[in-house]
């Protein structure tokens, strides 16, 4: 596994990160940041559920991010 | 589960997501996104998706075609069998992507990220490994809810 981003930053002078990495595609991280951003600001299910959840994901899929 | 036949929910799948009906609407606005941007040939994304419905063997996903994008029976076949010499070298390289993200993303190397943005630029390469994630998402909610295989030929304006 690679040990830093496998791109380039988008926007010059910034560090590889992964808001400066999926800047190649603005258009699309806006949609999916705007989808991510309903997911937490949903109430339907807990904040405290969609945390643990999203901890247990990273954990079981070694993402360290 | 039970589906919602209003809202414009043309697969089993949207009519699901129809219960949060402003999650479908964003979530279709997205994943309306890769197809239409033209960053990545449809195609390529045809071949990507189905190639990772195979790896899932999710029925449901492969029941969906792309309207716009026929593949030969040779092709399919070739797809389903992850023989990718079959195909264009650009395509190769996203197949190569797509086959080891389901279940293998840790093996992803440099270099076969490197030869996707050499074919596809480095918007192009943002672009695919999002859809490949997505594609990926489709057959796991589908797999999760047991959708049945329903057969259509979908545009990319609707979330399968």
């Amino acid at each position: 596994m690679s040990t830093q981003p496998r791109l380039p930053s988008a926007i010059p002078d910034q560090p590889q990160n992964f808001a400066t990495v999926t800047a190649h595609a603005p258009d699309l991280m806006q949609r999916f940041f705007d989808l991510y951003a309903h997911f937490w600001n949903d109430d339907v299910v807990g904040a405290e559920i969609k945390e643990m959840t999203r901890l247990r994901n990273a954990r079981i899929t070694d993402c360290g991010y | 589960m039970p589906t919602i036949d209003a809202l414009d929910a043309p697969s089993q799948l949207e009519g699901i997501l129809a219960h949060r009906p402003e999650l479908l609407a964003k979530y279709r606005t997205f994943y309306q996104s890769f197809w239409n941007d033209g960053l990545v040939p449809r195609r390529t994304l045809e071949l990507c998706r189905r190639r990772i419905a195979y790896i899932h063997d999710c029925a449901a996903e492969l029941a969906v075609t792309d309207a716009d994008v026929s593949l030969t029976e040779a092709e399919e076949l070739a797809l389903a069998h992850a023989q990718f010499d079959a195909f264009a070298p650009p395509e190769q390289a996203a197949l190569v992507l797509a086959e080891f993200m389901p279940f293998s993303v840790h093996q992803i190397s440099d270099s076969m990220v490197s030869a996707v943005a050499e074919v596809l630029g480095e918007s192009g390469c943002v672009s695919l490994l999002t859809a490949l994630s997505f594609f990926d998402v489709n057959c796991r909610m589908k797999l999760a809810l047991d959708i049945e295989p329903q057969a259509a030929a979908l545009t990319p304006t609707h979330l399968v």
